[in-house]
């Protein structure tokens, strides 16, 4: 610890400078006074004692300075004074520094926002304790990838895995819960008793489930949400213990979720986040039948143990369970075993990382934008720089000083990204996309602000570099001679390569950017087998005790639909239980098979299911193939029907008429039945545009009951008229029955856009900064080198230039870095464009149109940059111009 | 021209300033030079203002400590004075030199030898 004193007395001599030199001076001045009273002791003259005494002593200033260098911090004195003299330098040119620090502010304000989302989303881990830990269990049976677990198969892996500390799974429902007020439609977790436990967030009240607690004949509980005590239960915490009606039955509240609490699941599992309560399985999920996927399994890991060895345990144990189980040899079951923060982000992944790779583009051509305004100002303080040579400062310490003064403007430029980001982010969570939804705290945050201000340190050095190179080579003699000094040959070649760069950088943004537009027109192009326009669609929900026989559900529904078809302006009606790109409601598929398959044909191959009265097919403008919609006759009767899509009619009886055929399905819960092939559909898009997932089975309603249904209504009256009217015919079958989700069908197809539309409308504004950038670049670099020569256009004119040829040569002499800069970033964007494929639909990422207008903009905006500088060298008065210094 | 002088070898001065306040006591800047040239003869003449940032370097590394007081004649002066570390330094230092000038001796002496 022995520099410890010594460094808190140069602390010291830091921070108490005035007083120490005062000290230093005075017993300077007393030595000088010794001497020289011993001196006139000796026989001098005053003079020449205090000559002498001068002499013997040396060079005071050179000993205070040396005394100066021992004490305080020399580094942070000096720095401090270089700071000092950067923030009078830019002072000095207020419009130069605000230029530079507002393109740094956008170019950082950019990454900013985009980097606030990575870090939610990518890089902070899940909200939940220890969540590198949690795992995410799929079945892969069949032609499905990501199919749920049945209840055999979860048991058997929650028996023999030695690697996971647990494995639970959940199932979401709705529910009813009743008395008390009104009837509420509430999002029910079904669980595994140990759900809750595992994901590892405590209750804020009460406690979690408990092992016999689940099951059949098991004590009837529930915990609920934060949400919903604060809604229903008035955040009374004497709830706890008490008895509500879910669903008509009494259970007991045993718990409440902290605020802020998300089953935080992959989109599409559906498992949606905010659930309002969670109820414990009540059936014996080891004794239930096996070919019933509903569960998705989550696991948490015990410690030290990686995916790769969990998945080889999840593979010997799918061994044992193909072993043991009919249901799962044929198809063969196999396990995949993945993190669960890996699969939440694994759709929105290349979308974020691409939008920053965006912005970090932009970043670099503010910063060389930036580096060439700093140039320009290198090259009028060349005198200077000659100068602080010539009286002795080094190199590194002339380089230390242009640093400091390009850091301290990326720092303001980093202050001005702070506010600027938070607009553009607050313009990227109003556009998210439902991927990024599940993440609750998107903000800007400590580690953003860090991000933002390592990154005007870097940036800072990265543009500070090339003026601070241009000080290295200074030819310190001719600099001093030529006092007009007006930039050298190397100062045009430093600034072409930015303008290169710049054009290069600018290209693969403009290209990523067409590429991410031709998309979206494509999506826009999608026909989802269904026209969305004039077809509003709303909810209703038959989950109460009134509902509880059959053909009371069925009878609402058919009533609502025959009045709805008669407003004014009506034109078709349907009901049906899954909307295209709805996903508040978990979707329903299972397995189906042609009646008389065999065995091991049977369970191959999901469809989605859905049911439905007549008239939605109508509604939805959906083409028949073949045969024919349900009618009301099939309703009255009852009859075991189907409508099939041109998928599974091809799936099943390829080559062949499927009309009149039968085929095996399931039946409300699980229940499989035959039916009868009444007609054929289009497939139509129901959970993204791009990719067809499954097939689609339609049921006629009173076959296959379902509590939460969808109306849609094709119509020419405009919502405003309609929902009154729609309301009120409601009312007039059940006053209590309230409707929801009332939304044109058009904004759910939106909805299937959205995450293009994000990464498009962003990419489009990078693209356009971008190329402003360029603009504003070139147009800098090429008036600059104009005003330079001056003297030897005013020559050329002066020797009978013509005004066409001086702008010829201008335009000539500044497009071909243009052109050079085109041809890096084309190979730039050929390397790079590849990693935007899984963005990319209906378009290659070599696709041509998009390099040809991409190329042809850019050097469209180039020329036009030029065009100014080019006209302002044919003005050139001669007379003038060799005067010009 | 100045007669020539022996350099002052790097890090020897410290230990002239050490031992010169061992001998003497507190002592003023001043008097530490006057001392220096009286003991060398002249032998050794240095430019006095580069004992300051020799004095400031002890005082840094507490070696030696310094208090503002009165000259004989009734002058301002900041006097310096040994720390019991500083005594110990010297010491430590004054043995090392000591090695080192015997290791001189034999080597410049074997090379005549030679």
């Amino acid at each position: 610890m022995k520099w410890l004193p010594t460094f808190t007395s140069r602390l010291y001599g830091f921070f108490s400078k005035q007083r120490i030199e005062r000290d230093l001076d005075s017993e300077v001045q007393s030595h000088l006074d010794m001497l020289i009273a011993e001196n006139i002791r000796r026989g001098m003259t005053p003079e020449a004692a205090r000559h002498a005494a001068k002499r013997e002593f040396g060079g005071v200033e050179q000993t205070k300075e040396e005394c100066r260098e021992q004490r305080g911090l020399p580094l942070l004195d000096g720095w401090l004074q270089d700071v000092r003299f950067a923030v009078r330098m830019l002072g000095k040119r207020p419009g130069l520094t605000f230029v530079a620090v507002l393109t740094l502010a956008i170019g950082m304000g950019a990454n900013t926002a985009i980097f606030t989302a990575v870090h939610s989303v990518l890089l902070q881990s899940l909200p939940f304790p220890k969540a590198d830990r949690l795992a995410i269990v799929w079945s892969v049976l069949g032609t499905e990838g990501r199919a749920p677990a049945a209840g055999p198969e979860l048991e058997t892996l929650r028996q023999r895995s030695r690697l996971f500390e647990d494995l639970g799974a959940i199932w979401a429902q709705s529910g009813a819960l009743t008395g008390e007020g009104e009837p509420e439609q509430v999002r029910l977790g079904m669980v595994t008793a140990n759900f809750l436990g595992i994901l590892g967030t405590n209750p804020q009240l009460g406690r979690f489930f408990e092992k016999v607690e689940q099951g059949s004949g098991a004590p009837r509980v529930m915990i609920i949400s934060d949400g919903l005590w604060h809604r229903r239960f008035a955040a009374d915490p004497r709830w706890i213990g008490q008895t509500v009606r879910l669903n008509g039955q009494p259970v007991t509240i045993v718990g409440v979720m902290p605020p802020g609490f998300r089953i935080i699941f992959p989109e599409g599992s559906s498992v949606p986040p905010e659930m309002d309560a969670y109820v414990p399985f009540r059936s014996n999920l080891a004794s239930s039948p096996a070919d019933q996927s509903y569960l998705r399994v989550i696991g948490r890991l015990r410690d030290g143990v990686t995916i790769a060895q969990a998945q080889q345990e999840m593979d010997t144990l799918a061994g044992q369970i193909r072993a043991e189980y009919n249901t799962f040899a044929d198809p063969p079951l196999t396990l995949q075993v993945v993190p669960l923060q890996g699969d939440v982000v694994r759709d929105i992944r290349p979308a974020l990382l691409a939008l920053f790779g965006g912005a970090g583009l932009v970043l670099l051509i503010a910063c060389v934008n930036v580096a060439n305004l700093l140039l320009v100002r290198a090259n009028e303080r060349t005198l200077e720089m000659a100068l602080r040579t010539a009286l002795g400062a080094g190199r590194g310490r002339l380089i230390r000083q242009l640093l400091t003064e390009s850091v301290l403007v990326s720092c303001c430029g980093a202050v001005a990204a702070l506010s600027f980001g938070w607009f553009a982010l607050r313009l990227v969570l109003a556009m998210q996309p439902k991927e990024m939804e599940r993440f609750s705290a998107i903000q800007m945050n400590p580690p953003v602000f860090a991000f933002t201000f390592a990154v005007a340190i870097v940036a800072g050095v990265l543009f500070g570099l090339a003026p601070a190179f241009g000080a290295r080579k200074l030819d310190l003699a001719r600099s001093l001679k030529d006092t007009r000094h007006m930039g050298t040959p190397s100062g045009r070649r430093q600034r072409n390569l930015l303008v290169i760069s710049e054009v290069a950088l600018g290209f693969v943004l403009l290209i990523g950017a067409g590429l991410m537009l031709r998309t979206f027109v494509r999506l826009l192009q999608v026909n989802p087998g269904f026209d969305a326009t004039h077809v509003l669609t709303f909810r209703v929900s038959v989950a109460s005790v009134k509902y509880h026989t059959n053909d009371a559900a069925v009878q609402f529904f058919r009533k609502l639909k025959e009045h709805l078809s008669q407003l004014p302006g009506v034109e078709a009606a349907g009901v049906i239980s899954h909307l295209p790109f709805d996903d508040t409601l978990p979707n329903w598929y299972g397995f189906y098979w042609r009646e008389g398959a065999s065995n091991h044909e049977q369970n191959t191959t999901m469809a989605d299911f859905r049911s439905s009265l007549p008239g939605y097919f109508k509604s939805m403008d959906v083409t028949f193939v073949s045969g024919r919609d349900f009618d009301d006759h099939d309703v009255a009767e009852n009859l075991h029907l189907a409508v099939i899509d041109d998928t599974v009619a091809q799936e099943a009886w390829p080559g062949q008429e499927a009309v009149g055929k039968l085929i095996n399905i399931e039946n409300g819960d699980f229940v499989r039945d035959t039916a009868q092939v009444i007609g054929v559909v289009k497939h139509l898009q129901y959970h993204t545009l791009t990719n067809q997932v499954r097939g689609q089975i339609y049921l006629l309603y009173p076959q296959a009951i379902r509590a939460h249904m969808a109306v849609t209504l094709k119509s020419s009256a405009n919502t405003q008229t309609l929902l009154p009217l729609i309301r009120q015919q409601v009312a007039t079958l059940d006053k209590d029955l309230p409707i929801y989700h009332v939304q044109a069908m058009t904004d759910y197809v939106e909805s299937a856009r959205r995450q293009t539309r994000f990464v498009t409308l962003l990419a489009s504004i990078m693209g356009g900064i971008a190329l402003l950038l360029a603009c504003i670049g070139i147009y800098a670099v090429t008036m600059y080198s104009v005003l330079q020569r001056m003297r030897e256009i005013g020559v050329r004119t002066a020797l009978g230039a013509a005004p066409r040829q001086l702008f010829a040569l201008v335009l000539r002499q500044s497009m071909l870095p243009i052109a050079l800069g085109l041809l890096a970033g084309l190979v730039l964007s050929l390397l790079l464009t590849p990693l935007l494929s899984s963005l990319l639909f209906g378009v290659r990422p070599t696709d041509i149109p998009t390099f040809g207008a991409g190329a042809l903009i850019l050097s469209t905006a180039g020329l036009i940059a030029c065009l100014l500088p080019a006209r302002r060298a044919t003005r050139v008065d001669p007379m003038i111009a060799l005067r010009y210094e | 021209m100045a007669p020539p002088r022996g350099e002052v070898l790097q890090g020897t001065l410290d230990l002239i300033v050490l031992k010169t306040l061992e001998a003497l006591g507190p002592l003023h800047g001043y008097g530490i030079a006057q001392r220096i040239q009286q003991v060398s003869e002249d032998l050794l003449r240095l430019n006095q203002g580069t004992l300051y940032p020799a004095l400031l370097r002890l005082e840094l590394r507490g070696w030696i400590s310094s208090k503002w007081g009165s000259s004989e004649n009734n002058r301002k002066a900041k006097y310096y004075s040994l720390t019991r570390t500083g005594r110990k330094q010297l010491l430590a230092e004054t043995e090392s030199w000591e090695r080192m000038t015997a290791l001189m001796t034999r080597l410049l002496g074997g090379a005549e030898g030679a």
